[in-house]
Parts: C-alpha cells; structure tokens; sequence
C-alpha cells in the first residue's frame, strides 16, 4: 500500500487517517534494513525516529545530535551541535529524518566513490555509480529506501545524481535556500535542494526549505512564491536549445534527448536556437573557482577544536586545496583567480541575453549515462567531464531541474535538464510538472522502485 | 591536449607547506603531474576577451548587510552551548 507513494501522497493518507506516521516511518526503516547493505546508501540511521514525515537527508546537513560526516574520515565522530538551516525548517514542518546519506567526501566528485565509506551502489545496475555528489540520496529515493531526499548542488551533485538514478533533481537559485549549517565547499556555488519521485514533491519541499535566513547573509530577501500552485498554471513556453551541450553524446542518451524536444514542440512550446558560451570554459571557471574556495573552506579543518587532523584528507581533497592553494597563491591570483572571476561574469550576461529571447533552456544532464564504478580514471579531469553540461547553470547561479526522460540501450535513466531564469524556478517546475503529465516520465521512476518492490 | 608542463618539485612542497599537507614522495609526483595538466586545460580562457568585463563577487547582485547600532545580536551560537567536553583543567 505504502510502496512507491509520494511525500504528499503520505501526507494525505496521514490526514485521512488511513495510516499513521510510525507506521510509515517502519516501512521506510524495514526497507533500509533490507536494501542498505548492497546499495550503502545511509551512512548513518537515525535512532531517534520522532513522528513525522520521512526524508533522507545528505551527510553535509548539520543536524544536531546526529553524526554528520560529509563522508570525509576528518569527520569521522562529529557529532554537530547546531542544526542547519535546511533540517531547522523541515523539523518545524513535520518532517522525521530518516538518517544521514552518503556522498563524495566534502562533495568532491561526481560518483561518490570519494566517500572515505565506500561509494554508494546504483540501484539500477549495482556495478554502476549512482552519481554524485548526493548519490546516496539519490539512490535511497529511487530503490525508495525513503520517499524523498534532500541534497545539495555546488555544480551537478543534485541533477547529474538525479540523471543516472532515474529521478527528479531540482537545483534552487544560489541564495534561494540558506547555506546555514551545510559543510561548505564552494561557498559562491552551494545550493541545497530536493530529490523526489515526482515534480509536485520537488515544488512543495522546495516551498518548505526556501528564503532568507538570517544566518546566511547570501540568502535571498527575495519572497518565496507558491510553486505549487503556479506550477500547475497552463502556460506555453518558448524553449532555447544550445548547440555546443550537444555535442560528444552517447547515442542512445542523444536519442531520448531528442525525443523529448519533439514532445516538448508537439504540447505546443516553442523550441528557438539560442547561442549560449561554450561549456568547455565554464568547466575552466569551475575548476578554478571551486578549488579556490576548496582549499580556504578546508583550511578551517586544522582538528584542534573538533574532528580529526590533516592527515585525515583523502586523495580528491588533497588535490582539489593544492589546486585552490596554486590558483590563489602570488603571482597566480591574476592570472587565474581573477581571469576566471571575469569570465563567470561573462557567463552570467550570457545568460542574461538569451533568457530575453526564451523562457528555459533545455540540455541533457549528463553526456552519457551511469558509468561502471572505477570507470572514471579512465576520463581526463578526475570525472569533471560528467558535469560539463551542468556547470554552467552552476556558475552563474540559475536553478535547473532534471527530469527522467526514458532508458538508454542499456537500460539505464537518462536525465533532461531545463534551466530557467533567476528566481524562476515556477517556471521549470511548470514545465517539468507538463512533461510529466504527458509522459509519466516513460515509466522510469516507477520502474526504479518496482526494481526494489519486495 | 598539448602536451603539458608539470609542476616542478619544489613548487608542490611549497603548495603543501602553505596548505598544511603532508604529502608522501609519491603524492607528489603525482601531483605535479595532474596540477600541471588542469592548469593547461583552464588556460583556455584566454581565448576569451575579458578586458571589459569586471570581476563577479556576486551571482545575485546582494546587497552589504550591516548590523544596526543597538540592535539585539540574535545570530550568534550562546558559548556555553558550543563546548561539549568536560572542562579538562
């Protein structure tokens, strides 16, 4: 009865009495039990299960009192004494967490086989990743070890996750939702956002999670609209396609991207070329934004006032702050620091211009999809290639959704991204919510949790 | 991709001194290596005119939020809820 329900499904079947919250919460916790050992999505499983409804939340989520590690051995005992933002408002709301999910260390990577806990497992071929950073979220809700999950974005690790794990993934606006209380990485980029089974959980825990915060003095004044509501508006959009995001795609991901644009055109939408920057750059800007901010938010990590010691930093985080202690050290800065800095600014009027011309852009999410675990040795830049495609939308700070849009020839999820304009994510929710109404999204998260139904 | 100039030796030991790390022989001609590679990819944006464009230091165009003389400081964790050790001396 329960399997495969949405949050707000839950929700009703609570009001309705047909059900109650402890018995919700037994179900989730009996299926980790049974699925958690192969898939090593939950580092840590609440002990405490309180009344609510039930979410995964990612390991870079301070929760008071709940072993927060980010997957990262320097953190291997922290046991958080304030509680972030994000976790304050889904408890206030009546949310129970379900426990803590794997990820990259410090969210470095796009795999989680950077977790010091071993990488997390795809539910759909469990010799594949699952994505990353927030795979582990991602994998819980797609075997449905929990009926959503919240993760976090710095530039891909909500929507690349969501792509290979066959469901939705939506990147707020930088500023949308408060970084407070999430383990910093690059703190010009971070975002948290949902991970759900459907695009209506999407709109209403982003309504939960989103405005200003005090404690973040990068969170939005700008006020949260009902993104319920107006995603279910009757709108048609004029959609912008970019050459260069589709170039170097797998066949058989290329094929279902292309597939869904005629749908999109024959629901009524127009579909415009727009000329957007290469990507090719924003990985560059990325690059050396990211390390930068690395390795000063990591210089905090010195295990004197909590945590382990330096030494306790794997090889992906060691190579990340001795790139950001490259690109920022003298004579470097200008060249690198401050050219890139420059060239985001580019990025953002890029975007600007075409977002004149058009209401979302559409690109694939990912340009192949799942990779076999340790396959990502094998592609230059340590796997930031699985994320060129979602850079971009990163750097300048624009939130994107990724929806499933069918199976390849090897029967994996491929993701469709929509990025909108700032502040609009009614927009891509709308038109994601059409694209589901349409398609049911091929039947892919379905299958996903039917893949896990005993 | 051309091919790429490593860093030297010295250069990564003095990366490491000024960011705390211990690296072992290895680790470090890995990373001379790898270092010199990515930074020959990123120099790619040269290929892009930049002269009129001004550093970003905000995505969203925030504004300075300054702290009001007498206003209450609700922000700050209470000191006394932030130690969790037993007093040691």
């Amino acid at each position: 009865m329960l399997l495969g329900k949405s949050l707000l499904q839950l929700k009703k079947l609570v009001a309705e009495k047909k059900v109650s919250y402890k018995e919700i919460n037994d179900f989730f916790l009996k299926r980790i039990q049974k699925y958690n050992s192969q898939l090593n999505a939950f580092l840590t499983v609440s002990k405490n299960q309180e009344t609510g409804l039930p979410i995964a939340i990612k390991d870079n989520f301070c929760v008071k009192g709940l072993r927060t590690t980010a997957s990262a051995k320097v953190l291997n005992d922290f046991i958080p004494n304030y509680e972030s933002t994000v976790t304050t408002r889904l408890k206030k709301n009546g949310f129970n967490f379900l426990g803590k999910t794997n990820m990259d260390a410090w969210a470095h990577g796009s795999s989680t086989e950077t977790s010091d806990y071993g990488p997390t497992k795809n539910p759909w071929d469990l010799s594949r990743s699952p994505g990353g950073s927030s795979g582990g979220t991602a994998a819980a809700v797609s075997a449905y070890l929990a009926p959503a999950g919240i993760g976090s974005e710095t530039a891909g690790s909500v929507r690349q996750p969501a792509a290979w794990s066959g469901i939705v993934g939506l990147k707020p606006t930088f500023g949308r939702v408060s970084r407070y209380g999430v383990i910093a990485m690059g703190s010009s980029f971070d975002c948290p956002g949902p991970m759900t089974i459907n695009v209506e959980d999407a709109a209403f825990l982003l309504k939960q999670i989103a405005g200003k915060d005090q404690f973040d003095a990068t969170s939005s004044p700008q006020p949260v609209v009902d993104y319920q509501n107006l995603m279910k508006k009757t709108r048609k959009f004029t959609i912008g396609i970019s050459e260069d995001y589709f170039t170097n795609l797998e066949k058989g991901l290329e094929k279902k991207i292309q597939e869904s644009i005629e749908i999109f055109q024959k629901m009524g939408h127009t579909v415009k070329k727009v000329k957007l920057l290469s990507p090719k750059y924003s990985i560059s800007v990325y690059t050396i934004l990211q390390r930068a901010e690395v390795s000063s938010n990591l210089a905090r990590y010195d295990g004197i006032r909590y945590g382990n010691d330096r030494t306790h930093f794997g090889a992906e985080a060691k190579r990340r702050i001795m790139l950001g202690t490259y690109v920022l050290s003298y004579g470097y800065y200008d060249a690198f620091y401050k050219k890139a800095q420059k060239v985001r600014t580019l990025i953002i009027e890029n975007f600007k211009e075409v977002f004149k011309e058009v209401d979302v852009i559409l690109t694939p999410t990912t340009p192949v999809a799942a990779l076999k675990l340790g396959e990502f040795e094998k592609y230059p830049f340590f796997g930031e290639m699985m994320d060129v495609l979602n850079e971009p939308a990163a750097i300048a700070g624009i939130p994107a959704i990724n929806i499933p849009v069918g199976l390849d020839d090897n029967s994996l999820p491929v993701g469709l991204s929509i990025m909108g304009n700032y502040f609009d994510e009614a927009s891509i929710l709308n038109l994601a919510y059409q694209f589901e109404n349409e398609t049911d999204f091929f039947g892919v998260i379905k299958k996903g949790i039917s893949n896990y139904g005993k | 991709m051309s091919r790429t100039q490593a860093l030297s030796k010295d250069e990564i030991l003095h990366l490491a001194k000024l960011a705390k790390l211990n690296l072992t022989d290895k680790e470090i001609e890995k990373y001379q290596a790898q270092l010199g590679e990515t930074i020959e990819y990123v120099k790619n944006l040269d290929e892009l005119n930049t002269e009129k464009a001004l550093p970003t230091n905000s995505v969203v165009d925030l504004k300075n939020i300054t702290f009001s003389d007498g206003d209450k400081n609700e922000r700050n964790l209470k000191i006394d809820k932030l130690f969790q050790v037993d007093r040691m001396m």
